[in-house]
């Protein structure tokens, strides 16, 4: 799994790369808490994951609970097909704001 | 002469070390092909047979990644059949359970998963270890 972090205006763009399991979900947590508390928006790209599993799902749960503890907005983009089947098979979709684009989720469309 | 179909059967050991969940991952996704599942569904069986794994790396080895998994992953004349054994600590049966849908707990996930894709699911503890075992129709009757 790749990470990679950039910043858009006032808000960060995390993008990964791979699969999304038991072993690689702490370095997704890691890099999501590291971003969250610098930013208003932190918007997860999730087009290029081929696979998540529940620890995956679990972790974006966290950081969504801890996003809105801080008051910040954490929101979701891209979800590929295979991602959207484990959100819809976990009943998380309509948990998380999720979009379309990248602009969509940054309101910058 | 009844004619007897030889059926395609993989024995997997597996150490409990969450690097070695992708190499599973992509065997069960061609086996489930193989059988007849659509791509999406495939997907799910995936993601059933890797959170049970996932279960027993966590619960029943707590994360320690010299356990062994055996899991064995049967064609049978209605689908597929997993028996996946483990010598790590028994499951706790009070613990498990589904998550209730409509909080946003994370736990409790992967059990959902694997109830919701397999057809029938049985855990059972035997001198050999615990053993949990599922199974998926290929076609469901309703």
């Amino acid at each position: 799994m790749k990470i990679s972090v950039r910043d858009v205006g006032a808000a960060k763009v995390v993008e990964v790369d791979g699969d999304v399991d038991l072993g690689t979900s702490p370095d997704l947590r890691r890099t999501l808490f590291d971003a969250l508390p610098t930013v208003r928006t932190l918007a997860l790209n999730l087009g290029a994951i081929r696979y998540i599993d529940s620890s995956g799902i679990a972790t974006l749960i966290e950081v969504l609970k801890h996003a809105q503890q801080l008051g910040n907005a954490f929101v979701l983009f891209g979800l590929s097909p295979a991602v959207l089947e484990v959100f819809r098979l976990t009943h998380v979709i309509r948990v998380f704001p999720v979009f379309g684009t990248e602009q969509e989720a940054l309101g910058t469309s | 002469m009844e004619e007897t179909a030889r059926r395609l059967r993989i024995k997997f050991s597996v150490p409990s070390d969450p690097r070695y969940l992708g190499v599973v991952r992509g065997a069960i996704g061609s086996l489930a092909a193989v059988i007849g599942w659509d791509e999406s569904e495939c997907r799910a069986i995936v993601l059933a047979v890797d959170e049970a794994l996932t279960n027993v790396i966590r619960h029943a080895y707590h994360c320690r990644k010299d356990g062994l998994m055996e899991l064995e992953c049967r064609e049978t004349a209605d689908g597929l059949e997993i028996a996946l054994l483990d010598n790590g600590d028994a499951p706790d049966r009070s613990k498990i359970c589904a998550r209730e849908l409509d909080c946003e707990q994370a736990g409790g996930l992967g059990t959902h998963i694997i109830k919701s894709v397999m057809d029938r699911v049985s855990y059972e503890e035997s001198p050999e270890g615990n053993r949990f075992v599922a199974s998926k129709y290929l076609r469901k009757s309703t």
